[in-house]
């Protein structure tokens, strides 16, 4: 390459675009954060916190699962749906049967829809949109129709302990969360089966052709997906100490803004789970911090439903500026190919 | 050495391979021609594994195979690259040439570790030994230009191919300069002591880098032959069945 080529180069390599992303959003919570200390200066107190890293908590682990599945380049939009089936049957067998049972209820349910889900998605080679949006709404159904409608109370104090305890300070879920943070990120980013969910949501069939199973691996995710829905629910309704089939109604929009902040490609492939973390507590902050400079709280929703708008809208713009990137390289090599073609004429004529 | 002896292939009625024979031997670049239809994709899929002769036989290494799967070719080291490359556009260079081969650095059950590291050595070394130049392995393949996209597919066919790498078409797309380029890794490839069977249009191509041509016609190999031994005129003359010193059938 030329010398003013590789100069070009260099001049047009962007930071790295995950790296760009989570200064961005860093900056941004940074900003939010300043506004809140003159705005609101009872923001700052380890009460609130707590407050804030309970509601993180439960998107959090939800947004582990989206995570998996978005960069694997599919999705699941019945999470919140499934998450109040799995809180409901967990609550009914820590009444009717008892607390251990309880836990493989919540658990197990979360797996099979999973599971179901991912056998659908895999079987009708339709959009997971789709499918997983149907879902949806069959399961808020069951979720009515497993109690009448009525929350479950009356489960007995120890299924309380799972998501009501605190430990060093900090409760449970919140513990789960980093746990899970850890777990999948290390799952995610230091292992051949991530690399591989990786290489399956940039391409399929690149995936499939150095022998990747990609049947295998998308059921899979969706399998433990759902085993992480599972989770959330028991831990909801163990915190609780009740289920209720309204459970979750919009916690598929909250995971979703979050994990596509946290700059998860919609298209797959791309994206980290720092990224999806720092997105994580911009969130919990915004939402908390419209409430204590005394906004309506309905204004917390609209702030969820733009940041997703803002999200999807980063995404699309890095996107295009990346396809200009290439158009300017193909420019580039077109000029040098004709600088190499008269070079080649000349050589020719030596011959 | 791998070989393939009369083979055929039907699909339904239509014979698109008919009684086929050729041998690659190692460090040997054998180009494949023929008009559209003529068979040579179908030819090589066979030696893929991709499908499943209905006459004749495959030879690998001494070995007599009446089909291959897919997953027996690649253990047997045959890779092929398609024009299409199938490549992960958002991962690294390094990632893409290791992609279902990553070393491992620990193993817990079934989760291995991939030791990062390794991987952009050997990563490193088999773009070296393609011949080309990849300024940062670490860069998204996305970013890197056709020719050096290319080079990753190629690498990655070596990092399994110890006898044959097939190529479809790899020129097709590309520009004078990178065709110029790709085809010095066509040469590269075969000096490290593997066969390659290159598909190519372009006879022009196909006398810089072939030891042997052999032309296909309605599924038959009509012509195999040193390409010193031969011209561009016999080739056409062969690939269209027509002879041009005649001027007629
Ligand atoms: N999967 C298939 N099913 C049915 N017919 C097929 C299939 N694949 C190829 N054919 C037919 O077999 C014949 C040979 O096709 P093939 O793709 O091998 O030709 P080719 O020499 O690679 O041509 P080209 O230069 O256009 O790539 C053609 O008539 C084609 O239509
Ligand atoms: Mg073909």
């Amino acid at each position: 390459m030329s010398p003013a080529g590789k100069g070009a180069q260099r001049r047009l390599r962007f930071l790295p675009r995950v790296g760009a992303r989570n200064l961005g959003l860093l900056i941004a919570l940074a900003v939010w954060l300043v506004f809140l200390r003159f705005t609101a200066p009872f923001y700052f107190n380890f009460d609130n916190y707590r407050v804030i890293g309970l509601q993180i908590a439960f998107i959090g682990i939800g947004a582990l699962g989206t995570s998996l599945l978005m960069i694997g380049g599919n999705i699941d939009l019945s999470i919140g749906s499934m998450m109040a089936v799995c809180a409901t049957a967990a609550a009914l067998a820590a009444r009717d049967i008892g607390v251990i049972p309880a836990v493989l209820a919540g658990i197990a349910v979360g797996g099979a829809i999973g599971l179901l889900n991912g056998l659908m998605v895999w079987r009708f080679k339709i959009s997971p949109l789709i499918i997983t949006l149907g879902m949806l709404a069959v399961l808020r159904g069951i979720a009515i129709l497993m109690t009448s409608g009525y929350a479950v109370t009356g489960v007995p104090d120890q299924f309380k302990i799972l998501g009501g305890s605190r430990v060093f300070g900090l409760q449970s879920p919140v513990w789960f969360l980093f746990l899970g943070f850890v777990v999948v990120g290390a799952y995610l980013h230091r292992t051949t089966t991530g690399r591989h969910i990786y290489a399956m949501g940039s391409s399929r069939d690149a995936a499939q052709r150095v022998g990747i199973n990609i049947r295998r691996m998308t059921i899979g995710l969706f399998l433990v997906n759902g085993l992480i829905i599972g989770l959330v629910g028991l831990l909801a309704a163990s915190r609780l100490g009740t289920a209720n089939p309204t459970f979750g109604v919009g916690f598929e929009l909250e995971v979703i803004t979050a994990v596509i902040l946290g700059g998860v490609a919609f298209s797959g492939g791309e994206g980290s789970l720092g990224g999806v973390l720092i997105a994580l507590v911009l969130i919990g902050n915004i939402r908390n911090g419209i409430i204590a400079v005394g906004l309506d709280s309905a204004w917390a929703q609209v702030a969820n439903g733009a940041l997703l708008v803002v999200a999807v809208a980063i995404d699309q713009v890095s996107q295009e500026q990346r396809e200009k990137y290439r158009r300017l390289l193909a420019m580039r090599e077109r000029t040098a190919q004709e600088v190499a073609g008269t070079d080649h004429a000349s050589h020719a004529k030596q011959d | 050495m791998v070989e393939v002896r009369s083979v055929s292939k039907y699909f339904g009625a239509l014979q698109a391979v008919d009684q086929a024979s050729l041998g690659v031997r190692a460090g040997e670049v054998l180009c494949l021609v023929g008009d559209n239809g003529a068979g040579k994709s179908t030819l090589i899929k066979v030696i893929t594994g991709f499908h499943r002769p209905d006459e004749g036989e495959i030879l690998v290494g001494g070995q007599s195979y009446s089909s291959l799967t897919t997953l027996q070719a690649r253990q047997l080291g045959i890779e092929a690259v398609y024009q299409d490359l199938a490549l992960c556009d958002t991962l690294s260079a390094s990632a893409n040439v290791m992609l279902g081969q990553e070393p491992v650095r620990l193993k817990i059950g079934p989760v291995k570790f991939i030791d990062e590291r390794q991987s952009a050595k050997r990563a490193g070394e088999l773009i070296g030994r393609v011949g080309a130049a990849v300024p940062d392995l670490q860069a998204k393949v996305a970013r890197l230009s056709g020719g050096q996209r290319q080079a990753v597919a190629i690498a990655r066919a070596l990092v399994q191919a110890h006898r044959l790498v097939i190529l479809d078409e790899p020129t097709a797309a590309l520009g004078v300069a990178q065709t110029h380029a790709s085809l010095a890794l066509i040469r590269n490839v075969a000096q490290q002591g593997v066969g390659v069977v290159m598909i190519s249009h372009s006879l022009e191509d196909v006398f810089r880098v072939a030891d042997r041509i052999v032309v296909l016609r309605l599924g038959a190999v009509v012509l195999d032959t040193p390409a010193s031994a031969t011209n561009r005129r016999e080739i056409v003359s062969a690939i269209t069945g027509m002879d041009e010193t005649v001027g007629a059938i």
